[in-house]
């Protein structure tokens, strides 16, 4: 598929109700944002500043309704194509869909997206962002979750596409468009084998959790006490991080409002605090380390892969200068 | 999918005061059919709302074998919400999600010293009114309170005797008091405890360190001795990450855990 045929796949998509949405230059950054022109999608692999992420877990959402005695849950979902989806984000889909397995409003969202991933392959294109070791290897696309994915062949730069299908809803799709469209059809269909490679757990990630716990009294906590000031933007932007609180918000009208999911950020001092002020994450060395407990120990606890795909956008935010791939590395040296 | 966010409304059908701060609800779902199949776990809680006030945890308290026509909550006044449940009226409306949790293990034989702190004794209350005439089982229950204004469940305490051996102590001298003064670690001074009980702790986060230390005297596994763990809480199903306790939730994997899987974990007790 070229980029001719890519753009004429778009605006069919979007004559389907598909809101189509992806990376596109604005000001000198990439940004992810609904796109109403399929030329606008920026296609040179330079990681979006923020992820996918709020098209499926908003920052805001309403759980319910309520008016008096009546209790009203909108599951409704309009449907969203989510293109140019690169294999960090995806990778962070991945672990969406499962912690969220049991989230009705997120699978709602979720089935009514249609997710377009694409990168270079089979080589990872931006090594720039290594914050930590994770061989990107030719099998990637088999532990992915995604309908449709365009590989960009190396040598040929971003002028062809090959097609790969992950899904019956993306084949589905892409027998529909050529039926119609007369695009010779090339897509390759790849079988999901599961989050986790055949020879198991990251090794790398093994190798972080095992010098994790216990660690609260070094100098790397401490150090990043005196250096973090909570701001918080790291979790905001970072493709992985889910944490949220649920409040209600009344209407002017009585015994009217609804009750409402909001992103929250562990960072935050009352995120542990209980009634009488007592803090469970009593300083920012505490809740800092939680940060990366949660990340590097508790996910792969849960779901046996890490909980950082490592896009280093955090490193790009943190006003503190706060690097992960530095902690890391102190943490795997610690003795 | 079941929707876990979305709660179920409970109708207050009746209120009991048992201290200036702490009130007794009696609970009814309003759709007949879910109370009907409504069931918990003794230690097993449920989120409580008033729809623009949000929600909290409450452990669920009645005897479970009541559970098909209501249930019970006793609420001390904290905060906001709490504030406000404590002027609502028989008739008034909550929320209700849950029960979430794991509650106290199952099954339980032999003897069991139940060891509540303040209001601790709530979540212990549906073990102790389920075993009442449980021949498998010999109870022993440690109780203390700051006053004695501050004892909850006083009316019941004549009926738990029957079966339980209720042991009562307050952090200080108030006069017609005839039982014991002093912390609730005094009481293991003064009444033997068996080493091969199981013991089941739900107090206040101070009284465990100590608690757990006349325990371990008194010759008790890590893996007999259960507690109840406080954590701020929002979803109650293990994702929103306000209640972890190194790699496991306050919410899904507690409120009770036993000592065994928590001497490990820094900053767990
Ligand atoms: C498993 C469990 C069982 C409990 N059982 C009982 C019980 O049987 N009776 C009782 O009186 N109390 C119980 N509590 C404590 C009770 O949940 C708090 O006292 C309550 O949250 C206070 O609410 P508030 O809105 O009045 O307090 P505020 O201080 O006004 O607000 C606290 C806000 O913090 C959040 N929050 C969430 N979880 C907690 C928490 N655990 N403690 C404090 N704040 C929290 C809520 O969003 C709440 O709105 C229990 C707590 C847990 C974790
Ligand atoms: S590198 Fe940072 S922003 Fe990216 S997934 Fe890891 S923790 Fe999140
Ligand atoms: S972005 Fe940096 S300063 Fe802000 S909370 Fe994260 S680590 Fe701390
Ligand atoms: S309350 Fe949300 S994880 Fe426990």
């Amino acid at each position: 598929m070229d980029k001719k045929q890519l753009q004429k796949f778009i605006k069919w998509l979007q004559e389907k109700n598909y809101i189509v949405i992806g990376p596109i230059k604005e000001d000198g950054q990439i940004l992810i944002k609904p796109i109403n022109e399929p030329s606008q999608l920026d296609f040179s692999g330079q990681l979006p500043l923020y992820s996918f992420k709020k098209f499926l877990v908003p920052s805001r959402e309403i759980l319910f309704k309520y008016k008096k005695d009546d209790f009203k849950a909108d599951l409704t979902a309009f449907k969203q194509a989510l293109i140019g989806v690169s294999i960090f984000d995806l990778k962070a889909i991945l672990l969406y869909n499962q912690v969220f397995e049991k989230d009705p409003y997120y699978q709602a969202r979720l089935n009514n997206t249609l997710i377009i991933g694409q990168s270079q392959i089979p080589q990872f294109q931006s090594l720039s962002f290594k914050v930590w070791e994770d061989k990107y290897e030719e099998d990637i696309l088999e532990h992915l979750q995604f309908d449709i994915f365009l590989g960009q062949a190396k040598e040929k730069k971003s002028s062809e596409f090959k097609i790969f299908t992950g899904s019956k809803k993306g084949q589905q799709i892409l027998n529909d468009f050529t039926k119609q469209s007369g695009w010779k059809s090339d897509f390759e269909h790849i079988e999901y084998a599961g989050p986790i490679k055949e020879q198991g757990a990251n090794p790398e990630m093994t190798k972080i959790k095992e010098k994790m716990p216990g660690s609260l009294e070094t100098d790397i906590w401490q150090n990043l006490d005196q250096r973090c000031i909570e701001c918080g933007k790291c979790t905001i932007v970072c493709p992985t991080c889910f944490c949220f609180s649920l409040a209600d918000q009344p209407c002017l009208n009585k015994d009217e409002g609804m009750r409402k999911k909001c992103w929250d950020s562990c960072f935050y001092a009352e995120f542990s605090e209980i009634t009488g002020g007592h803090k469970f994450l009593k300083n920012t060395a505490e809740r800092i380390y939680n940060w990366y407990y949660h990340k590097f120990v508790r996910i792969p606890d849960e779901y046996n892969f890490p909980g950082c795909v490592g896009c280093g956008r955090c490193s790009m935010v943190c006003p503190a200068g706060i690097k992960i791939h530095e902690v890391l590395e102190s943490i795997k040296n610690k003795k | 999918m079941l929707n876990s966010y979305l709660p179920k409304i409970a109708v207050i059908k009746n209120i009991k005061i048992q201290t200036p701060e702490v009130i007794l609800f009696t609970l009814q779902l309003k759709n007949k059919e879910d109370q009907k199949n409504f069931k918990f776990i003794p230690g097993q809680f449920i989120e409580v709302g008033l729809p623009s006030f949000s929600e909290a945890p409450f452990a669920v308290c009645s005897n479970p074998d009541d559970s098909n026509k209501n249930f019970q909550i006793c609420v001390r006044k904290a905060g906001q919400l709490t504030k406000k449940i404590h002027q609502l009226k028989i008739n008034d409306q909550l929320t209700v999600r849950g029960p979430f949790g794991n509650g106290f293990p199952e099954n339980l034989t032999g003897n069991i010293l139940l060891i509540g702190g303040g209001l601790g004794l709530v979540p212990l209350r549906p073990l102790i009114l389920a075993n009442q005439n449980n021949k498998n089982f010999k109870m022993q229950i440690f109780y203390g309170a700051c006053e004695a204004k501050d004892l909850i469940f006083k009316d019941e305490y004549k009926t738990w005797q029957k079966s339980a051996n209720l042991a009562l102590t307050l952090d200080k001298q108030c006069p017609n008091w005839k039982g014991n003064v002093g912390l609730i670690t005094t009481l293991f001074d003064k009444i033997k405890v068996d080493s091969s009980a199981t013991a089941i702790l739900c107090g206040p986060p101070v009284m465990y360190k100590f608690v757990i230390q006349k325990l371990k005297q008194a010759g008790l596994d890590d893996a007999n001795i259960f507690l109840s763990l406080e954590r701020r809480m929002h979803c109650g199903i293990g994702v929103c990450q306000h209640c972890s306790i190194g790699s496991k939730y306050a919410c899904k994997h507690g409120p009770i855990f036993s000592y065994q899987e928590l001497k490990n974990i820094p900053g767990a007790i």
